[in-house]
Protein backbone atom coordinates (compact mmCIF):
# COMPACT_ATOMS: atom_id res chain seq x y z
CA UNK A 1 0.00 0.00 0.00
CA UNK A 2 1.69 3.15 -1.17
CA UNK A 3 -0.88 5.17 1.14
CA UNK A 4 0.03 4.23 4.24
CA UNK A 5 3.79 4.55 3.66
CA UNK A 6 3.46 7.99 2.80
CA UNK A 7 1.41 9.16 5.66
CA UNK A 8 3.75 7.23 7.85
CA UNK A 9 6.64 9.63 7.12
CA UNK A 10 7.12 12.32 9.01
CA UNK A 11 10.10 13.46 7.45
CA UNK A 12 7.53 13.94 4.22
CA UNK A 13 4.75 15.08 6.02
CA UNK A 14 7.11 17.73 7.12
CA UNK A 15 8.57 19.02 3.84
CA UNK A 16 5.28 19.07 2.30
CA UNK A 17 4.06 21.48 4.68
CA UNK A 18 6.93 23.23 3.98
CA UNK A 19 6.99 23.68 0.12
CA UNK A 20 2.95 24.13 0.14
CA UNK A 21 3.98 26.93 2.59
CA UNK A 22 6.69 27.98 0.00
CA UNK A 23 4.70 27.71 -3.04
CA UNK A 24 1.88 29.92 -1.79
CA UNK A 25 4.83 32.69 -0.81
CA UNK A 26 6.29 32.31 -4.21
CA UNK A 27 3.14 32.66 -6.16
CA UNK A 28 3.17 35.14 -9.30
CA UNK A 29 1.45 35.62 -12.50
CA UNK A 30 3.11 34.35 -15.45
CA UNK A 31 1.14 35.96 -17.78
CA UNK A 32 1.79 39.10 -16.54
CA UNK A 33 5.53 39.03 -14.95
CA UNK A 34 7.29 38.11 -18.50
CA UNK A 35 8.76 40.89 -20.36
CA UNK A 36 8.55 39.71 -24.13
CA UNK A 37 9.94 41.85 -26.58
CA UNK A 38 9.15 41.82 -30.56
CA UNK A 39 12.16 39.66 -31.37
CA UNK A 40 15.67 38.62 -29.68
CA UNK A 41 18.87 39.41 -31.49
CA UNK A 42 20.09 36.37 -34.02
CA UNK A 43 23.67 37.73 -33.45
CA UNK A 44 24.44 36.02 -29.82
CA UNK A 45 24.14 32.87 -27.88
CA UNK A 46 20.80 31.91 -27.15
CA UNK A 47 22.39 29.71 -24.78
CA UNK A 48 25.26 29.37 -22.15
CA UNK A 49 28.11 28.47 -24.80
CA UNK A 50 28.94 24.96 -22.65
CA UNK A 51 25.20 23.82 -22.33
CA UNK A 52 25.31 23.63 -26.32
CA UNK A 53 25.73 20.38 -27.78
CA UNK A 54 28.62 21.33 -30.15
CA UNK A 55 30.82 22.63 -27.06
CA UNK A 56 34.47 21.81 -26.76
CA UNK A 57 34.18 19.24 -29.63
CA UNK A 58 36.01 19.80 -32.97
CA UNK A 59 33.52 20.74 -34.80
CA UNK A 60 32.64 23.88 -33.04
CA UNK A 61 36.21 24.87 -33.91
CA UNK A 62 35.35 24.07 -37.55
CA UNK A 63 31.78 26.50 -37.59
CA UNK A 64 32.14 30.37 -37.87
CA UNK A 65 30.57 32.57 -34.91
CA UNK A 66 27.19 33.01 -36.62
CA UNK A 67 26.43 29.14 -37.24
CA UNK A 68 27.16 28.74 -33.21
CA UNK A 69 25.19 31.91 -32.54
CA UNK A 70 22.26 29.81 -35.07
CA UNK A 71 22.40 26.41 -33.58
CA UNK A 72 22.36 27.99 -30.05
CA UNK A 73 19.10 29.57 -31.45
CA UNK A 74 17.85 26.36 -32.77
CA UNK A 75 18.99 23.86 -29.74
CA UNK A 76 17.00 26.72 -26.94
CA UNK A 77 13.59 26.03 -28.97
CA UNK A 78 14.46 22.32 -29.03
CA UNK A 79 14.85 22.58 -24.79
CA UNK A 80 11.86 24.43 -24.30
CA UNK A 81 9.75 22.24 -26.99
CA UNK A 82 11.58 19.06 -24.92
CA UNK A 83 9.99 20.95 -21.20
CA UNK A 84 6.60 21.56 -23.34
CA UNK A 85 6.02 17.72 -24.16
CA UNK A 86 7.62 16.65 -20.78
CA UNK A 87 5.10 18.61 -18.79
CA UNK A 88 2.36 16.85 -20.88
CA UNK A 89 3.40 13.80 -19.90
CA UNK A 90 4.11 14.78 -16.09
CA UNK A 91 0.52 16.55 -15.97
CA UNK A 92 -0.97 13.51 -16.92
CA UNK A 93 0.91 11.09 -14.66
CA UNK A 94 0.33 13.24 -11.63
CA UNK A 95 -3.80 14.13 -12.42
CA UNK A 96 -4.15 10.77 -12.58
CA UNK A 97 -3.23 10.26 -9.00
CA UNK A 98 -4.43 13.51 -7.17
CA UNK A 99 -6.89 12.92 -4.68
CA UNK A 100 -6.97 9.31 -5.23
CA UNK A 101 -6.58 6.83 -1.92
CA UNK A 102 -3.05 6.38 -2.05
CA UNK A 103 -1.77 9.96 -2.60
CA UNK A 104 -4.29 11.14 -0.23
CA UNK A 105 -1.45 13.38 1.55
CA UNK A 106 0.90 15.07 -1.11
CA UNK A 107 -2.59 15.88 -2.92
CA UNK A 108 -2.41 19.51 -1.63
CA UNK A 109 1.24 19.70 -2.78
CA UNK A 110 -0.28 18.29 -6.40
CA UNK A 111 -2.45 21.44 -6.74
CA UNK A 112 0.30 23.36 -6.77
CA UNK A 113 2.33 21.38 -8.66
CA UNK A 114 0.00 20.90 -11.47
CA UNK A 115 -1.14 24.41 -11.25
CA UNK A 116 2.76 25.87 -11.66
CA UNK A 117 3.55 23.18 -14.18
CA UNK A 118 0.69 24.67 -16.32
CA UNK A 119 1.56 27.56 -16.34
CA UNK A 120 5.64 26.69 -16.81
CA UNK A 121 4.26 24.88 -19.98
CA UNK A 122 2.46 27.94 -21.40
CA UNK A 123 5.56 30.44 -20.84
CA UNK A 124 7.89 27.49 -22.97
CA UNK A 125 5.54 27.27 -25.24
CA UNK A 126 5.45 31.19 -25.83
CA UNK A 127 8.77 31.29 -25.72
CA UNK A 128 8.92 28.47 -28.58
CA UNK A 129 6.44 30.32 -31.03
CA UNK A 130 7.46 33.96 -30.75
CA UNK A 131 11.04 33.54 -30.97
CA UNK A 132 11.17 29.78 -32.70
CA UNK A 133 8.04 29.70 -35.01
CA UNK A 134 7.36 26.21 -33.65
CA UNK A 135 7.35 23.61 -31.17
CA UNK A 136 9.67 20.91 -32.03
CA UNK A 137 7.92 17.61 -31.41
CA UNK A 138 10.00 15.06 -29.73
CA UNK A 139 9.28 11.32 -29.82
CA UNK A 140 7.94 9.82 -26.49
CA UNK A 141 10.81 6.91 -25.41
CA UNK A 142 12.96 5.44 -23.05
CA UNK A 143 10.58 3.17 -21.57
CA UNK A 144 9.63 0.36 -23.25
CA UNK A 145 10.96 -2.06 -21.08
CA UNK A 146 8.52 -4.03 -18.99
CA UNK A 147 9.09 -3.02 -15.36
CA UNK A 148 7.90 -4.94 -12.66
CA UNK A 149 3.95 -4.13 -12.26
CA UNK A 150 3.80 -2.95 -8.69
CA UNK A 151 6.86 -0.36 -9.70
CA UNK A 152 4.71 2.25 -11.76
CA UNK A 153 4.26 5.06 -9.80
CA UNK A 154 7.99 4.53 -8.43
CA UNK A 155 9.01 4.76 -12.05
CA UNK A 156 6.64 7.90 -12.86
CA UNK A 157 8.18 9.31 -10.08
CA UNK A 158 11.90 8.82 -11.18
CA UNK A 159 10.97 9.98 -14.52
CA UNK A 160 9.46 13.06 -13.70
CA UNK A 161 12.37 13.58 -10.88
CA UNK A 162 15.09 12.69 -13.61
CA UNK A 163 13.85 15.33 -15.96
CA UNK A 164 13.53 17.77 -13.55
CA UNK A 165 16.60 17.79 -12.91
CA UNK A 166 18.26 17.62 -16.44
CA UNK A 167 16.53 20.67 -17.03
CA UNK A 168 17.14 22.33 -13.88
CA UNK A 169 20.72 21.96 -14.51
CA UNK A 170 20.42 24.27 -17.70
CA UNK A 171 18.13 26.73 -15.86
CA UNK A 172 20.44 27.26 -13.09
CA UNK A 173 23.38 27.72 -15.30
CA UNK A 174 21.26 30.18 -17.71
CA UNK A 175 19.67 31.70 -14.84
CA UNK A 176 23.40 33.76 -14.28
CA UNK A 177 24.52 33.62 -17.67
CA UNK A 178 25.13 37.45 -18.14
CA UNK A 179 26.26 37.28 -21.68
CA UNK A 180 22.42 36.06 -22.64
CA UNK A 181 19.46 38.48 -23.27
CA UNK A 182 17.05 39.23 -20.15
CA UNK A 183 14.57 37.63 -21.47
CA UNK A 184 16.49 34.37 -21.53
CA UNK A 185 17.88 34.60 -18.24
CA UNK A 186 14.20 35.11 -16.74
CA UNK A 187 12.63 32.41 -17.91
CA UNK A 188 15.48 29.95 -16.99
CA UNK A 189 15.31 31.95 -13.22
CA UNK A 190 11.85 31.91 -12.54
CA UNK A 191 11.35 27.99 -13.74
CA UNK A 192 14.33 27.48 -11.45
CA UNK A 193 12.74 29.22 -8.64
CA UNK A 194 9.59 26.77 -8.71
CA UNK A 195 11.77 23.52 -9.84
CA UNK A 196 13.83 23.63 -6.46
CA UNK A 197 10.72 22.89 -4.70
CA UNK A 198 9.20 20.33 -6.89
CA UNK A 199 12.66 18.79 -7.08
CA UNK A 200 12.80 18.85 -3.11
CA UNK A 201 9.24 16.87 -3.26
CA UNK A 202 10.73 14.64 -5.55
CA UNK A 203 13.52 13.36 -3.70
CA UNK A 204 11.61 12.69 -1.24
CA UNK A 205 8.83 10.60 -2.42
CA UNK A 206 11.00 8.29 -4.61
CA UNK A 207 12.93 7.50 -1.50
CA UNK A 208 9.78 6.54 0.36
CA UNK A 209 8.60 4.59 -2.44
CA UNK A 210 12.02 3.11 -3.50
CA UNK A 211 11.82 2.20 0.33
CA UNK A 212 8.82 0.33 -0.02
CA UNK A 213 9.14 -1.33 -3.00
CA UNK A 214 12.45 -2.72 -1.94
CA UNK A 215 11.21 -4.67 0.71
CA UNK A 216 9.60 -7.30 -1.76
CA UNK A 217 11.55 -7.08 -4.09
CA UNK A 218 14.25 -9.42 -6.13
CA UNK A 219 17.57 -8.45 -7.15
CA UNK A 220 16.52 -8.81 -10.57
CA UNK A 221 13.34 -6.45 -10.17
CA UNK A 222 15.76 -3.99 -8.51
CA UNK A 223 18.27 -5.00 -11.48
CA UNK A 224 15.48 -3.92 -13.99
CA UNK A 225 14.77 -1.11 -12.37
CA UNK A 226 18.10 0.25 -12.79
CA UNK A 227 17.86 -0.47 -16.35
CA UNK A 228 15.05 1.31 -17.06
CA UNK A 229 16.16 4.38 -15.47
CA UNK A 230 19.28 4.38 -16.88
CA UNK A 231 17.41 4.01 -20.82
CA UNK A 232 15.74 6.87 -19.49
CA UNK A 233 17.93 9.20 -18.62
CA UNK A 234 19.86 8.22 -21.97
CA UNK A 235 17.19 8.96 -23.91
CA UNK A 236 16.22 12.30 -22.31
CA UNK A 237 19.63 13.29 -22.78
CA UNK A 238 20.38 12.80 -26.48
CA UNK A 239 16.98 14.18 -26.89
CA UNK A 240 19.27 17.37 -26.48
CA UNK A 241 21.33 16.28 -29.61
CA UNK A 242 18.11 16.74 -32.61
CA UNK A 243 18.84 16.28 -36.16
CA UNK A 244 15.67 18.55 -36.71
CA UNK A 245 17.58 21.53 -35.51
CA UNK A 246 20.95 20.95 -37.22
CA UNK A 247 18.73 20.66 -40.10
CA UNK A 248 17.29 24.26 -39.11
CA UNK A 249 20.55 25.80 -38.45
CA UNK A 250 21.43 24.43 -42.06
CA UNK A 251 23.64 21.55 -41.13
CA UNK A 252 24.05 19.57 -44.23
CA UNK A 253 24.01 16.02 -43.22
CA UNK A 254 22.06 16.21 -39.93
CA UNK A 255 22.05 12.30 -38.88
CA UNK A 256 26.09 12.09 -39.30
CA UNK A 257 26.80 15.44 -37.39
CA UNK A 258 24.73 14.30 -34.59
CA UNK A 259 26.44 11.03 -34.87
CA UNK A 260 29.94 12.79 -34.68
CA UNK A 261 28.66 14.49 -31.19
CA UNK A 262 27.04 11.62 -29.78
CA UNK A 263 30.33 9.68 -30.38
CA UNK A 264 32.91 12.66 -29.48
CA UNK A 265 34.90 12.26 -26.00
CA UNK A 266 33.07 14.94 -24.91
CA UNK A 267 29.92 13.97 -25.10
CA UNK A 268 30.22 11.29 -22.17
CA UNK A 269 31.44 14.09 -20.24
CA UNK A 270 28.65 16.69 -20.95
CA UNK A 271 26.32 13.79 -19.97
CA UNK A 272 28.31 13.33 -16.21
CA UNK A 273 27.90 17.34 -15.47
CA UNK A 274 24.13 17.50 -16.71
CA UNK A 275 23.50 14.45 -14.34
CA UNK A 276 25.78 15.00 -11.84
CA UNK A 277 23.45 15.83 -8.85
CA UNK A 278 20.82 13.26 -10.49
CA UNK A 279 23.53 10.30 -10.21
CA UNK A 280 24.31 11.23 -6.81
CA UNK A 281 21.16 11.00 -5.53
CA UNK A 282 19.97 7.67 -7.41
CA UNK A 283 23.14 5.75 -6.34
CA UNK A 284 23.01 6.99 -2.68
CA UNK A 285 19.14 5.62 -2.45
CA UNK A 286 20.09 2.59 -4.32
CA UNK A 287 18.39 3.04 -7.30
CA UNK A 288 21.30 3.16 -9.56
CA UNK A 289 24.21 0.80 -9.08
CA UNK A 290 26.41 3.09 -11.04
CA UNK A 291 27.19 6.07 -13.00
CA UNK A 292 27.79 4.06 -16.14
CA UNK A 293 25.04 4.84 -19.02
CA UNK A 294 27.14 3.51 -21.85
CA UNK A 295 25.07 0.64 -22.66
CA UNK A 296 22.08 2.60 -23.28
CA UNK A 297 23.47 5.12 -26.10
CA UNK A 298 21.76 5.09 -29.01
CA UNK A 299 25.45 5.81 -30.93
CA UNK A 300 26.73 2.60 -30.20
CA UNK B 1 22.95 -2.31 -67.96
CA UNK B 2 20.82 -0.15 -65.68
CA UNK B 3 21.21 -0.73 -62.10
CA UNK B 4 18.64 -1.41 -59.80
CA UNK B 5 16.81 2.29 -59.48
CA UNK B 6 17.16 3.57 -56.13
CA UNK B 7 13.69 4.83 -54.25
CA UNK B 8 13.66 7.27 -51.49
CA UNK B 9 11.95 4.53 -49.51
CA UNK B 10 15.59 2.01 -49.57
CA UNK B 11 16.54 5.57 -47.48
CA UNK B 12 14.26 3.59 -44.65
CA UNK B 13 15.67 0.30 -45.39
CA UNK B 14 19.19 1.05 -45.77
CA UNK B 15 18.87 2.71 -42.10
CA UNK B 16 17.65 -0.10 -40.58
CA UNK B 17 20.03 -2.43 -41.82
CA UNK B 18 23.08 -0.29 -41.04
CA UNK B 19 21.50 -0.39 -37.58
CA UNK B 20 21.15 -3.76 -37.73
CA UNK B 21 24.50 -5.23 -39.26
CA UNK B 22 23.56 -9.29 -38.50
CA UNK B 23 20.94 -9.02 -40.74
CA UNK B 24 21.10 -8.85 -44.84
CA UNK B 25 17.35 -7.94 -45.20
CA UNK B 26 14.23 -6.94 -43.85
CA UNK B 27 10.29 -8.80 -44.71
CA UNK B 28 8.19 -5.86 -45.40
CA UNK B 29 5.67 -7.17 -42.94
CA UNK B 30 8.10 -7.84 -40.55
CA UNK B 31 7.33 -6.28 -36.75
CA UNK B 32 9.92 -4.09 -36.38
CA UNK B 33 9.47 -3.47 -32.84
CA UNK B 34 8.90 -6.79 -31.68
CA UNK B 35 12.20 -7.90 -33.41
CA UNK B 36 14.18 -5.22 -31.86
CA UNK B 37 15.06 -3.63 -35.14
CA UNK B 38 14.40 -0.44 -33.90
CA UNK B 39 13.78 0.58 -30.17
CA UNK B 40 13.39 4.31 -28.19
CA UNK B 41 16.90 4.61 -28.03
CA UNK B 42 17.21 4.88 -32.17
CA UNK B 43 13.79 6.91 -32.45
CA UNK B 44 14.87 9.90 -33.20
CA UNK B 45 16.88 8.96 -35.79
CA UNK B 46 14.65 6.57 -37.26
CA UNK B 47 12.00 9.48 -37.14
CA UNK B 48 14.24 11.71 -39.00
CA UNK B 49 15.67 9.34 -41.57
CA UNK B 50 11.55 9.01 -42.68
CA UNK B 51 11.14 12.64 -43.08
CA UNK B 52 14.21 13.11 -45.17
CA UNK B 53 13.09 10.48 -47.25
CA UNK B 54 9.69 11.04 -47.55
CA UNK B 55 10.14 14.88 -47.23
CA UNK B 56 7.56 15.37 -45.06
CA UNK B 57 7.66 16.49 -41.21
CA UNK B 58 6.04 13.58 -39.01
CA UNK B 59 3.84 15.16 -36.38
CA UNK B 60 4.90 13.24 -32.91
CA UNK B 61 1.75 14.23 -31.47
CA UNK B 62 -0.64 12.61 -33.23
CA UNK B 63 1.72 10.06 -34.85
CA UNK B 64 -0.43 6.40 -34.99
CA UNK B 65 2.62 4.22 -34.03
CA UNK B 66 1.44 1.45 -35.66
CA UNK B 67 2.09 3.51 -38.91
CA UNK B 68 5.93 2.79 -37.62
CA UNK B 69 5.75 -0.88 -36.84
CA UNK B 70 6.68 -2.83 -40.28
CA UNK B 71 8.05 -1.63 -43.74
CA UNK B 72 4.97 -2.25 -45.02
CA UNK B 73 2.97 0.18 -42.88
CA UNK B 74 5.82 3.34 -43.17
CA UNK B 75 5.38 3.20 -47.27
CA UNK B 76 1.72 3.43 -46.76
CA UNK B 77 1.69 6.09 -44.03
CA UNK B 78 4.30 8.42 -45.60
CA UNK B 79 5.44 7.15 -49.04
CA UNK B 80 2.25 6.18 -51.07
CA UNK B 81 1.36 8.87 -53.38
CA UNK B 82 4.69 10.49 -53.71
CA UNK B 83 7.21 10.04 -56.73
CA UNK B 84 9.28 7.17 -55.33
CA UNK B 85 12.04 7.18 -57.78
CA UNK B 86 14.82 9.46 -56.91
CA UNK B 87 17.76 8.19 -58.81
FE1 LIG C 1 8.36 22.97 -14.58
FE1 LIG D 1 8.46 20.86 -12.06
Amino acid sequence: MVSRLIDESERLKTILDRLNEKSIEDYYNPYRVFEWPDELPAEMWWMTPELTTTYGTPIADELPAERLHALSRHESVNFYSLNVHGIRELLIEVTKRIHTADFRTPSEFFHHFIGEENEHMWFFAEFCLRYGGKIYTQPRGGAETIPPNNAESLLVFCRILIFEELVDHFNSKMALDRNLHETIRQVNRIHHQDESRHIAFGRELVSVLFEDFRKTATEEEITQVSDYLKRYMSFSFESLYSPQVYRDAGIENPLEFRRRLLNDPRRKEFEQQVFRKTFSFLTKTGLLGDRDLSAFSASN
Amino acid sequence: MPETPTTAFDEVTAWILAKNPERESVGADEDLVENRLVDSLSFVEFIFTIEQAADTEIPMDTLDLDDLRTLNSIRKAFFDGRTPVTG
